[in-house]
């Protein structure tokens, strides 16, 4: 499917991968992109899930797992479409900012259901820690999912759930 | 005496019951919900109870109300047993740590969940009781104070709580528990509004006109149509209580917390 042609209030269930970041990670890439450093991760064409994982307990890939409110990531949303992100992923509302951002660039942005963390980590088939493992649960780490329940929040034509 | 060790097992076991098992009242009610997502809301308690996994990623800070009996003799200050059942259980179990040391400069992480906010209440009596909020951020950080006119009356007071609900309500996974605390200090309306997430939700206040109140406000919240994760279907509340304190001539606190929908909490009395 087409990123153009998701609309807000549709629900998908996703499989494929996630790249799991969320304040911290966000302000560390964007002090290396404005010094021209070499990223630890390649965004082209990922899907950003703002997230901070509980621990994981043993024999699993990843302990519970859930969104995180994306509004806080807002004023870095521009900088991951120029990276190549095509979607995102949180919880919430986000600012007119973010509307903006995913009306120019033609990218959604979707909404999982919060507090349900245990559903959420049943659904991760793998999970590797890919960059700023000092950061805990703030590193960033990349996810393979399978039928993963997100719900289109922000469409590409900049339409909203929550409304303005 | 009230032995440390007593409180410490059963407090910990309490602990790990609030965060993977669903408490009834809200199962119930979250039973019912047919909307977006509702299938992975009734999955989510289901697995977390079986698995021990906690119902969220986001597994608090810890706050706790403590009524201390004036007869009560305990090994060591309550703090001290509050914050190791804490420590014990969040190493334990695959929690998350959510506490950073310094709220303005390091914010390093202290990688065992405390230190625990603690009210100590000293009562009459030689019981011991201890109830607890698993409080995550998303719901603390809607917690707010309103000095308001100390003219206002029941409604203006209904009219804050709803329209900060309306404003902000969304972002703390909605249907919440809504708690105000009405009277005081301002510091005090604040715990009272949190000691008010402590109650069952079938609880009503004693007084009929503050009962009132209760109800009103919940049933004025539930207008806003915010539902469920802030998608529009389902309740927005699942119930509002009042604390209430003496205040000063020229003072009106109205303090509003809520907790999100997994309301995540505990009650335990020992006695001496
Ligand atoms: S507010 Fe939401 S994310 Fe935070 S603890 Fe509650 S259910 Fe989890």
């Amino acid at each position: 499917m087409r990123i153009e042609e998701f609309k807000i209030g549709q629900e998908i269930l996703y499989s494929g991968k996630l790249i799991v970041m969320r304040d911290q990670a966000h302000k560390r890439l964007k002090d290396m992109v404005e010094k021209g450093e070499e990223l630890p991760v390649d965004l082209m064409g990922a899907v950003v899930f703002y997230a901070g994982p509980a621990k994981t307990p043993p024999g699993r890939p990843i302990g519970a797992i859930g969104p995180t409110t994306s509004a806080r990531m807002d004023d870095y949303l521009e900088m991951l479409f120029r990276l190549g992100v095509i979607a995102t992923v949180g919880k919430g509302k986000r600012t007119g900012k973010a509307i903006e951002a995913c009306k120019k660039w033609k990218r959604v942005y979707f909404v999982a259901p919060s507090g349900t963390a245990a559903a959420l980590a049943k659904r991760v088939k793998r999970a590797r820690l890919i960059a700023f493992e000092d950061l805990g649960p703030e590193a960033i780490y990349e996810l393979e999912v399978e039928d993963f329940p997100l719900l289109v929040a922000i469409d590409s034509l900049g339409n909203s759930v929550f409304g303005e | 005496m009230i032995q440390r060790r007593v409180v410490l097992d059963k407090l910990k076991e309490e602990l790990v019951k609030a965060n993977v098992r669903l408490n009834e009242e809200v199962k119930r009610i979250v039973a019912e919900y047919e909307g977006p997502f509702s299938d992975v809301i009734k999955e989510n308690y289901i697995i977390s109870e079986k698995e021990c996994l906690p119902l969220c990623q986001d597994t608090g800070i810890l706050e706790f109300f403590v009524f201390l009996g004036h007869e009560v003799v305990l090994e060591e200050p309550i703090e001290k047993t509050l914050n190791s059942a804490v420590e014990e259980v969040y190493v334990a179990y695959p929690f998350r740590y959510s506490i950073v040391s310094d709220p303005v400069f390091e914010r390093v992480n202290t990688h065992n969940n405390t230190p625990v906010v603690v009210h100590v209440f000293q009562v009459e009596g030689k019981k011991l009781e201890i109830r607890f909020l698993v409080k995550g951020g998303g719901s603390e950080n809607l917690s707010t104070l309103h000095m308001m006119n100390p003219s206002a009356g029941a409604s203006e007071i209904k009219d804050f709580v709803v329209e900060f609900v309306k404003e902000h309500g969304a972002k703390a996974c909605p249907p919440l528990h809504i708690g105000v605390g009405i009277g005081g200090t301002a510091d005090k309306a604040l715990v009272l509004s949190k000691l008010a997430l402590t109650k069952d939700f079938s609880e009503r206040h004693p007084d009929p006109r503050y009962a009132e109140l209760e109800e009103e406000i919940l049933r004025t919240v539930n207008l806003l149509g915010i539902g469920y994760q802030g998608l529009g279907h389902g309740i927005t509340a699942y119930s509002v209580h009042v604390e209430h304190f003496p205040t000063h001539i020229a003072t009106l606190p109205v303090a509003v917390s809520v907790d999100c929908y997994l309301c995540r909490k505990g009650k335990i009395v020992f006695e001496d």
